[in-house]
């Protein structure tokens, strides 16, 4: 089984996605990948680097 | 070394009187924070650490995660 | 720095968080999403056929529905497109695989933010191992946003 191939970039990191991870859409303007809704929500942490701990 | 514990532990140490310390960026403790946590960043910990503790005291650090 | 005893709470604030520890802040006290998300919503299965789950949802009165196995793990679900669609195919067949899934936690305000925007209906809320919580329905979102906003008004 083939994967579909990206067709969409992230808003918030750049990431190519193949939609956006809130409303599937591979046309949405302000498509979102998982990891960036789930920092913005506070369910993840951001990245290592942003505040060393 | 600081010694691991869990969620449980921290309840229990923050009753007997243990310094809950929050290491994320300033912003972040002012949103959300354990009760009773002061706020002491990463990069000013070592810094910071002996004016604001009390060494005598134990002390819990976090941060968001295990990350 | 002659500290002897130190702790380190690895799992740290999104462990507290996720178990619902109390929390001290400028966001304590604000809804969060799985006080407001409804355990009610209908499930099924994914061996069941669609016709039966859309009967007995909208019964229920629902447009939607979970799709969770023994565990009550989330594996897919279904919104008011999919229940419309052929009542003999399978659930697994009709449902939206591996939606992405919230956690109780999370400001129910900061969620509605992003329901309104993408034009969602409705989001599944977990636990971190993926067992259902309830379905958030962006309108439920977005009158818990607004009366804890009018709430924090009126105080001040």
């Amino acid at each position: 089984m083939t994967q579909a191939a990206p067709v969409v970039d992230c808003a918030a990191c750049g990431k190519a996605i193949d939609g956006c991870e809130l409303c599937e859409r591979p046309d949405c303007p302000t498509a979102i990948c998982y990891r960036c809704l789930s920092v913005a929500l506070r369910q993840a942490s951001p990245d290592l680097h942003d505040h060393g701990g | 070394m600081p010694r691991e514990i869990d969620r449980e532990g921290v309840r229990r140490l923050a009753g007997q009187g243990a310094q809950l310390v929050d290491v994320l960026p300033a912003h972040e403790y002012r949103e959300e924070h354990l009760p009773g946590a002061v706020s002491l960043p990463l990069r000013k910990l070592e810094e910071q650490a002996t004016d604001v503790l009390d060494r005598h005291r134990a002390v819990v650090v976090y941060c968001w995660d295990s990350a | 720095m002659g500290f002897t005893e130190v702790y380190d709470y690895v799992a740290g604030i999104l462990d507290w968080l996720a178990a619902g520890g109390p929390i001290e802040g400028t966001s304590a006290g604000q809804p969060r999403a799985g006080d407001v998300a409804r355990g009610d919503v209908p499930t099924c299965g994914l061996d069941e056929r669609l016709g039966e789950v859309a009967a007995r949802a909208h019964a229920a009165g629902w447009d939607a529905c979970v799709v969770v196995n023994q565990e009550r793990v989330v594996l897919g679900l279904l919104r008011a497109k999919e229940l419309d669609g052929d009542p003999g195919s399978r659930i697994e067949a009709a449902m939206r695989p591996g939606p992405s899934t919230f956690r109780p936690h999370v400001p129910v305000a900061e969620l509605a933010h992003y329901l309104v925007d993408h034009d969602v209906e409705n989001a599944p809320i977990t636990t971190s191992d993926g067992r259902l919580v309830g379905l958030l329905l962006r309108d439920d979102a977005l009158r818990a946003a607004h009366g804890h906003h009018q709430a924090e008004g009126d105080a001040t």
